[in-house]
Protein backbone atom coordinates (compact mmCIF):
# COMPACT_ATOMS: atom_id res chain seq x y z
CA UNK A 1 0.00 0.00 0.00
CA UNK A 2 2.71 2.43 1.03
CA UNK A 3 4.97 3.57 -1.75
CA UNK A 4 8.64 3.02 -0.98
CA UNK A 5 9.79 6.03 1.01
CA UNK A 6 13.49 5.41 0.69
CA UNK A 7 15.23 3.26 -1.90
CA UNK A 8 17.01 0.45 -0.07
CA UNK A 9 20.51 1.34 -1.22
CA UNK A 10 20.03 4.96 -0.11
CA UNK A 11 18.72 3.74 3.22
CA UNK A 12 21.78 1.51 3.67
CA UNK A 13 24.12 4.31 2.68
CA UNK A 14 22.56 6.80 5.11
CA UNK A 15 22.52 4.24 7.91
CA UNK A 16 26.17 3.39 7.27
CA UNK A 17 27.16 7.06 7.48
CA UNK A 18 25.21 7.62 10.69
CA UNK A 19 26.55 4.42 12.27
CA UNK A 20 30.14 5.33 11.43
CA UNK A 21 29.47 8.82 12.79
CA UNK A 22 28.15 7.31 16.03
CA UNK A 23 31.19 5.02 16.16
CA UNK A 24 33.42 8.06 15.72
CA UNK A 25 31.72 9.89 18.59
CA UNK A 26 32.05 6.81 20.79
CA UNK A 27 35.72 6.56 19.82
CA UNK A 28 36.24 10.22 20.77
CA UNK A 29 34.61 9.58 24.14
CA UNK A 30 36.65 6.45 24.78
CA UNK A 31 39.93 8.23 24.18
CA UNK A 32 38.90 11.36 26.12
CA UNK A 33 38.91 13.65 23.12
CA UNK A 34 35.26 14.54 23.68
CA UNK A 35 33.74 14.81 27.13
CA UNK A 36 30.66 12.73 27.83
CA UNK A 37 28.78 15.88 28.72
CA UNK A 38 29.42 17.54 25.37
CA UNK A 39 28.77 14.32 23.45
CA UNK A 40 25.26 13.70 24.81
CA UNK A 41 23.53 15.94 22.29
CA UNK A 42 25.49 14.42 19.40
CA UNK A 43 24.66 10.89 20.53
CA UNK A 44 20.98 11.63 21.00
CA UNK A 45 20.51 13.55 17.77
CA UNK A 46 22.49 11.04 15.70
CA UNK A 47 20.49 8.16 17.16
CA UNK A 48 17.32 10.02 16.23
CA UNK A 49 18.65 10.36 12.69
CA UNK A 50 19.39 6.66 12.62
CA UNK A 51 15.86 5.83 13.73
CA UNK A 52 14.48 8.03 10.94
CA UNK A 53 16.67 6.21 8.44
CA UNK A 54 15.80 2.69 9.53
CA UNK A 55 12.10 3.42 9.93
CA UNK A 56 11.36 6.00 7.22
CA UNK A 57 7.70 5.91 8.21
CA UNK A 58 8.58 8.06 11.24
CA UNK A 59 9.70 10.67 8.75
CA UNK A 60 6.28 10.52 7.09
CA UNK A 61 4.58 10.92 10.48
CA UNK A 62 6.68 13.99 11.19
CA UNK A 63 5.93 15.38 7.74
CA UNK A 64 2.17 14.93 8.21
CA UNK A 65 2.31 16.38 11.70
CA UNK A 66 4.18 19.45 10.44
CA UNK A 67 2.02 19.74 7.33
CA UNK A 68 4.94 19.10 4.96
CA UNK A 69 3.82 17.34 1.76
CA UNK A 70 7.12 15.76 0.80
CA UNK A 71 8.78 13.69 3.56
CA UNK A 72 12.24 14.50 2.20
CA UNK A 73 11.60 18.18 2.97
CA UNK A 74 10.83 17.17 6.55
CA UNK A 75 14.21 15.42 6.52
CA UNK A 76 15.94 18.62 5.37
CA UNK A 77 14.15 20.65 8.02
CA UNK A 78 15.07 18.18 10.75
CA UNK A 79 18.67 18.00 9.56
CA UNK A 80 18.86 21.78 9.73
CA UNK A 81 17.46 21.82 13.26
CA UNK A 82 19.94 19.07 14.19
CA UNK A 83 22.90 21.15 13.00
CA UNK A 84 21.60 24.35 14.59
CA UNK A 85 21.04 22.65 17.92
CA UNK A 86 24.52 21.18 18.02
CA UNK A 87 26.06 24.45 16.85
CA UNK A 88 24.29 26.40 19.57
CA UNK A 89 25.45 23.87 22.16
CA UNK A 90 29.03 24.34 20.91
CA UNK A 91 28.74 28.14 21.08
CA UNK A 92 27.39 27.91 24.62
CA UNK A 93 30.38 25.78 25.59
CA UNK A 94 32.76 28.32 24.00
CA UNK A 95 31.16 31.23 25.86
CA UNK A 96 31.40 29.38 29.14
CA UNK A 97 35.01 28.54 28.47
CA UNK A 98 35.86 32.13 27.54
CA UNK A 99 34.48 33.30 30.88
CA UNK A 100 36.42 30.60 32.73
CA UNK A 101 39.68 31.27 30.85
CA UNK A 102 39.32 34.93 31.66
CA UNK A 103 38.83 34.26 35.36
CA UNK A 104 41.75 31.82 35.47
CA UNK A 105 44.04 34.25 33.65
CA UNK A 106 43.06 37.01 36.09
CA UNK A 107 43.71 34.70 39.01
CA UNK A 108 47.18 33.91 37.58
CA UNK A 109 47.89 37.61 37.19
CA UNK A 110 46.92 38.29 40.80
CA UNK A 111 49.02 35.39 42.07
CA UNK A 112 51.99 36.55 40.03
CA UNK A 113 51.72 40.02 41.55
CA UNK A 114 51.28 38.52 45.00
CA UNK A 115 54.44 36.42 44.57
CA UNK A 116 56.40 39.44 43.35
CA UNK A 117 55.29 41.42 46.41
CA UNK A 118 56.21 38.57 48.75
CA UNK A 119 59.57 38.15 47.03
CA UNK A 120 60.50 41.80 47.57
CA UNK A 121 59.49 41.51 51.23
CA UNK A 122 61.54 38.35 51.68
CA UNK A 123 64.51 39.95 49.93
CA UNK A 124 64.25 42.98 52.19
CA UNK A 125 64.09 40.75 55.27
CA UNK A 126 67.07 38.64 54.27
CA UNK A 127 69.05 41.74 53.38
CA UNK A 128 68.37 43.31 56.78
CA UNK A 129 69.72 40.27 58.61
CA UNK B 1 5.71 51.68 29.05
CA UNK B 2 4.66 51.82 32.66
CA UNK B 3 8.25 51.27 33.78
CA UNK B 4 9.22 54.26 31.63
CA UNK B 5 6.70 56.41 33.46
CA UNK B 6 8.00 55.14 36.74
CA UNK B 7 11.49 56.07 35.76
CA UNK B 8 10.31 59.57 34.88
CA UNK B 9 8.88 59.88 38.36
CA UNK B 10 11.95 58.37 40.02
CA UNK B 11 14.34 60.78 38.26
CA UNK B 12 12.77 63.78 39.89
CA UNK B 13 12.58 62.36 43.36
CA UNK B 14 15.29 63.62 45.68
CA UNK B 15 18.20 61.23 46.17
CA UNK B 16 17.83 59.32 49.40
CA UNK B 17 20.81 59.71 51.66
CA UNK B 18 21.96 56.46 53.18
CA UNK B 19 22.16 56.64 56.94
CA UNK B 20 25.02 54.91 58.67
CA UNK B 21 27.09 54.51 55.54
CA UNK B 22 29.50 57.17 56.66
CA UNK B 23 32.56 57.52 54.44
CA UNK B 24 35.94 56.61 55.80
CA UNK B 25 37.56 58.67 53.09
CA UNK B 26 38.29 62.27 53.89
CA UNK B 27 37.81 65.07 51.39
CA UNK B 28 40.86 67.04 52.57
CA UNK B 29 43.46 64.90 50.81
CA UNK B 30 44.88 63.36 53.98
CA UNK B 31 43.70 59.88 53.18
CA UNK B 32 47.11 58.27 53.42
CA UNK B 33 47.61 59.54 56.99
CA UNK B 34 44.36 58.10 58.28
CA UNK B 35 44.97 54.77 56.61
CA UNK B 36 42.65 54.98 53.64
CA UNK B 37 43.99 52.96 50.75
CA UNK B 38 43.56 54.29 47.24
CA UNK B 39 44.55 52.43 44.10
CA UNK B 40 44.96 53.79 40.60
CA UNK B 41 44.31 51.10 38.01
CA UNK B 42 46.11 51.73 34.73
CA UNK B 43 45.13 49.22 32.04
CA UNK B 44 47.91 49.13 29.46
CA UNK B 45 48.35 47.19 26.26
CA UNK B 46 51.61 48.00 24.46
CA UNK B 47 51.85 51.37 26.15
CA UNK B 48 55.56 51.32 27.02
CA UNK B 49 56.00 54.73 25.34
CA UNK B 50 53.10 56.41 27.13
CA UNK B 51 53.54 54.83 30.57
CA UNK B 52 56.47 56.89 31.91
CA UNK B 53 54.49 60.08 31.40
CA UNK B 54 51.33 58.60 32.96
CA UNK B 55 53.04 57.12 36.00
CA UNK B 56 55.24 60.13 36.72
CA UNK B 57 52.29 62.51 36.54
CA UNK B 58 50.36 60.10 38.79
CA UNK B 59 53.21 60.27 41.32
CA UNK B 60 53.19 64.02 41.07
CA UNK B 61 49.47 64.79 41.24
CA UNK B 62 48.18 61.81 43.20
CA UNK B 63 51.03 60.81 45.54
CA UNK B 64 48.61 59.33 48.06
CA UNK B 65 47.52 56.62 45.61
CA UNK B 66 49.16 53.30 44.90
CA UNK B 67 49.55 52.60 41.20
CA UNK B 68 48.75 49.23 39.63
CA UNK B 69 49.57 48.89 35.94
CA UNK B 70 47.64 46.04 34.36
CA UNK B 71 49.76 44.76 31.49
CA UNK B 72 47.22 43.04 29.29
CA UNK B 73 49.52 40.62 27.52
CA UNK B 74 51.62 43.32 25.88
CA UNK B 75 54.25 42.38 23.33
CA UNK B 76 56.43 45.39 24.11
CA UNK B 77 58.24 46.42 27.29
CA UNK B 78 55.11 47.61 29.12
CA UNK B 79 55.63 45.40 32.18
CA UNK B 80 59.36 46.18 32.49
CA UNK B 81 58.78 49.91 32.10
CA UNK B 82 55.98 49.86 34.68
CA UNK B 83 58.11 47.92 37.16
CA UNK B 84 61.04 50.28 36.62
CA UNK B 85 58.71 53.19 37.40
CA UNK B 86 57.94 51.56 40.72
CA UNK B 87 54.33 50.69 39.95
CA UNK B 88 52.75 47.44 41.02
CA UNK B 89 52.58 45.36 37.85
CA UNK B 90 49.64 43.03 37.22
CA UNK B 91 50.88 41.13 34.23
CA UNK B 92 48.46 38.96 32.30
CA UNK B 93 50.02 36.36 30.08
CA UNK B 94 47.16 36.52 27.58
CA UNK B 95 45.35 39.50 26.14
CA UNK B 96 41.98 39.71 27.87
CA UNK B 97 40.84 42.98 26.34
CA UNK B 98 40.23 46.21 28.23
CA UNK B 99 37.36 44.78 30.29
CA UNK B 100 39.30 41.78 31.54
CA UNK B 101 42.31 43.96 32.29
CA UNK B 102 40.36 46.54 34.24
CA UNK B 103 38.57 43.80 36.15
CA UNK B 104 41.95 42.32 37.12
CA UNK B 105 42.68 45.71 38.66
CA UNK B 106 39.41 45.69 40.56
CA UNK B 107 40.08 42.13 41.78
CA UNK B 108 43.47 43.30 43.06
CA UNK B 109 41.86 46.31 44.74
CA UNK B 110 39.26 44.07 46.36
CA UNK B 111 41.72 41.43 47.56
CA UNK B 112 44.26 43.97 48.85
CA UNK B 113 41.60 45.83 50.80
CA UNK B 114 41.60 49.15 48.96
CA UNK B 115 38.86 51.59 49.93
CA UNK B 116 38.56 53.12 46.49
CA UNK B 117 39.98 52.57 43.03
CA UNK B 118 40.54 55.09 40.28
CA UNK B 119 40.71 53.92 36.72
CA UNK B 120 42.89 55.81 34.24
CA UNK B 121 43.87 54.91 30.69
CA UNK B 122 47.50 54.03 30.06
CA UNK B 123 47.72 56.13 26.92
CA UNK B 124 48.03 59.47 28.67
CA UNK B 125 44.74 61.02 27.61
CA UNK B 126 43.50 61.27 31.19
CA UNK B 127 45.05 63.92 33.38
CA UNK B 128 45.88 62.70 36.92
CA UNK B 129 45.33 66.26 38.14
CA UNK B 130 41.60 65.46 38.12
CA UNK B 131 41.91 62.45 40.41
CA UNK B 132 41.17 64.69 43.39
CA UNK B 133 37.97 65.84 41.69
CA UNK B 134 36.63 62.38 40.85
CA UNK B 135 37.30 61.21 44.41
CA UNK B 136 35.37 64.04 46.06
CA UNK B 137 31.80 62.64 45.64
CA UNK B 138 32.98 59.25 46.95
CA UNK B 139 34.71 60.86 49.92
CA UNK B 140 31.56 62.79 50.71
CA UNK B 141 29.49 59.64 50.47
CA UNK B 142 27.41 61.06 47.62
CA UNK B 143 28.22 58.37 45.10
CA UNK B 144 29.82 54.97 44.72
CA UNK B 145 30.96 55.61 41.16
CA UNK B 146 32.21 58.85 39.70
CA UNK B 147 32.76 59.32 35.99
CA UNK B 148 35.15 61.93 34.69
CA UNK B 149 33.18 63.59 31.91
CA UNK B 150 34.58 65.62 29.01
CA UNK B 151 31.22 67.19 28.32
CA UNK B 152 30.31 68.84 31.61
CA UNK B 153 32.96 71.52 31.13
CA UNK B 154 33.98 73.32 27.98
CA UNK B 155 37.73 72.75 27.77
CA UNK B 156 40.06 70.01 26.62
CA UNK B 157 39.94 67.41 23.91
CA UNK B 158 36.36 66.41 23.11
CA UNK B 159 36.64 64.01 20.17
CA UNK B 160 35.09 64.40 16.72
CA UNK B 161 31.50 65.53 16.09
CA UNK B 162 30.46 62.10 14.81
CA UNK B 163 31.87 60.37 17.85
CA UNK B 164 30.18 62.87 20.11
CA UNK B 165 26.87 62.02 18.43
CA UNK B 166 27.52 58.32 19.13
CA UNK B 167 28.31 59.13 22.75
CA UNK B 168 25.07 61.09 23.12
CA UNK B 169 23.17 58.18 21.64
CA UNK B 170 24.74 55.77 24.14
CA UNK B 171 23.95 58.16 26.97
CA UNK B 172 20.36 58.20 25.78
CA UNK B 173 20.04 54.38 25.74
CA UNK B 174 21.72 54.19 29.13
CA UNK B 175 19.19 56.66 30.51
CA UNK B 176 16.09 55.10 28.96
CA UNK B 177 17.01 51.46 29.44
CA UNK B 178 19.09 51.41 32.61
CA UNK B 179 18.06 54.65 34.32
CA UNK B 180 21.59 56.03 34.49
CA UNK B 181 22.10 59.69 33.72
CA UNK B 182 25.56 60.42 32.41
CA UNK B 183 26.93 62.71 29.73
CA UNK B 184 30.11 60.76 28.93
CA UNK B 185 29.35 57.02 29.13
CA UNK B 186 32.49 56.03 27.19
CA UNK B 187 34.87 57.76 29.55
CA UNK B 188 37.44 55.39 31.03
CA UNK B 189 38.34 57.90 33.72
CA UNK B 190 36.40 56.92 36.79
CA UNK B 191 36.56 56.31 40.49
CA UNK B 192 34.88 53.47 42.35
CA UNK B 193 34.21 53.24 46.06
CA UNK B 194 34.48 49.99 47.97
CA UNK B 195 30.97 48.75 47.08
CA UNK B 196 31.52 49.54 43.42
CA UNK B 197 34.93 47.90 43.19
CA UNK B 198 33.54 44.78 44.82
CA UNK B 199 30.75 44.73 42.24
CA UNK B 200 33.15 45.23 39.35
CA UNK B 201 35.51 42.57 40.68
CA UNK B 202 32.60 40.18 40.42
CA UNK B 203 30.93 41.44 37.30
CA UNK B 204 32.48 43.43 34.48
CA UNK B 205 31.85 43.26 30.73
CA UNK B 206 34.70 42.06 28.56
CA UNK B 207 34.94 44.31 25.53
CA UNK B 208 33.93 47.97 25.30
CA UNK B 209 32.91 47.82 28.95
CA UNK B 210 32.54 51.49 29.90
CA UNK B 211 28.85 52.23 29.13
CA UNK B 212 27.70 48.77 30.18
CA UNK B 213 29.51 48.93 33.51
CA UNK B 214 27.62 52.13 34.33
CA UNK B 215 24.39 50.27 33.61
CA UNK B 216 25.46 47.32 35.75
CA UNK B 217 26.30 49.62 38.66
CA UNK B 218 23.06 51.55 38.37
CA UNK B 219 21.01 48.37 38.22
CA UNK B 220 22.85 47.13 41.31
CA UNK B 221 21.61 50.22 43.15
CA UNK B 222 24.90 52.13 43.22
CA UNK B 223 24.87 55.88 42.78
CA UNK B 224 26.71 57.21 39.76
CA UNK B 225 27.85 60.83 39.55
CA UNK B 226 29.86 62.77 37.04
CA UNK B 227 32.45 65.45 37.48
CA UNK B 228 34.01 67.59 34.79
CA UNK B 229 37.49 66.62 33.62
CA UNK B 230 39.66 67.64 30.69
CA UNK B 231 41.17 65.07 28.42
CA UNK B 232 44.12 65.20 26.05
CA UNK B 233 44.77 63.54 22.75
CA UNK B 234 46.98 60.48 22.83
CA UNK B 235 50.72 61.07 22.87
CA UNK B 236 51.80 57.99 20.98
CA UNK B 237 49.95 55.49 18.82
CA UNK B 238 46.34 55.48 17.73
CA UNK B 239 43.16 54.96 19.66
CA UNK B 240 42.05 51.36 19.63
CA UNK B 241 38.71 52.41 18.15
CA UNK B 242 38.84 53.24 14.44
CA UNK B 243 36.09 53.96 11.91
CA UNK B 244 34.77 50.45 11.26
CA UNK B 245 35.08 49.38 14.82
CA UNK B 246 32.96 52.36 15.85
CA UNK B 247 29.98 50.76 14.10
CA UNK B 248 30.64 47.41 15.75
CA UNK B 249 31.13 49.27 19.02
CA UNK B 250 27.77 51.02 18.75
CA UNK B 251 25.89 47.84 17.84
CA UNK B 252 27.56 45.72 20.50
CA UNK B 253 27.12 48.27 23.25
CA UNK B 254 23.51 49.01 22.24
CA UNK B 255 22.71 45.30 22.43
CA UNK B 256 24.49 44.96 25.74
CA UNK B 257 22.54 47.87 27.19
CA UNK B 258 19.23 46.62 25.80
CA UNK B 259 19.81 43.19 27.30
CA UNK B 260 21.23 44.40 30.56
CA UNK B 261 18.05 44.80 32.65
CA UNK B 262 16.85 41.38 31.49
CA UNK B 263 20.05 39.53 32.29
CA UNK B 264 20.68 37.52 35.44
CA UNK B 265 23.06 39.25 37.81
CA UNK B 266 25.31 36.24 38.22
CA UNK B 267 26.79 34.04 35.53
CA UNK B 268 25.72 30.42 35.31
CA UNK B 269 28.26 28.59 37.45
CA UNK B 270 31.29 30.26 35.93
CA UNK B 271 31.27 33.19 38.32
CA UNK B 272 32.63 35.46 35.60
CA UNK B 273 30.66 37.71 33.35
CA UNK B 274 31.11 37.04 29.66
CA UNK B 275 29.76 39.68 27.38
Amino acid sequence: MNPVLLPLHLQLFAAAILVSFLAWVVHLIRYHMLSLRDSLLWLLSTTAGLVATIFPVTLRWTATALGITVPSNALFALAFVYVLLNLLAATIAISGNAARVRRVAQECTLLRAEIAALRTRVDALTASR
Amino acid sequence: MSSCCWRLVIWYLPVRKRAGAGPRLQPDGHNREIGVKLLVIVPAYNEAKNLPFVVTSLRRYAPECDVAVVDDGSTDQTATVAAALGACVLRSSINLGIGGAVQTGYLWARDQGYDAAIQIDGDGQHDPRFIRDVLVPIERGEAEIVIGSRFLGEEGFRSTALRRAGIRYLAWILRVRCGARVTDPTSGFRAAGRAALELFAQRYPSDYPEPESIGIATRAGLRVREVSVQMREREHGRSSIDAWRTIYYLIKVSLALLFLPARATTGCGSGAESA
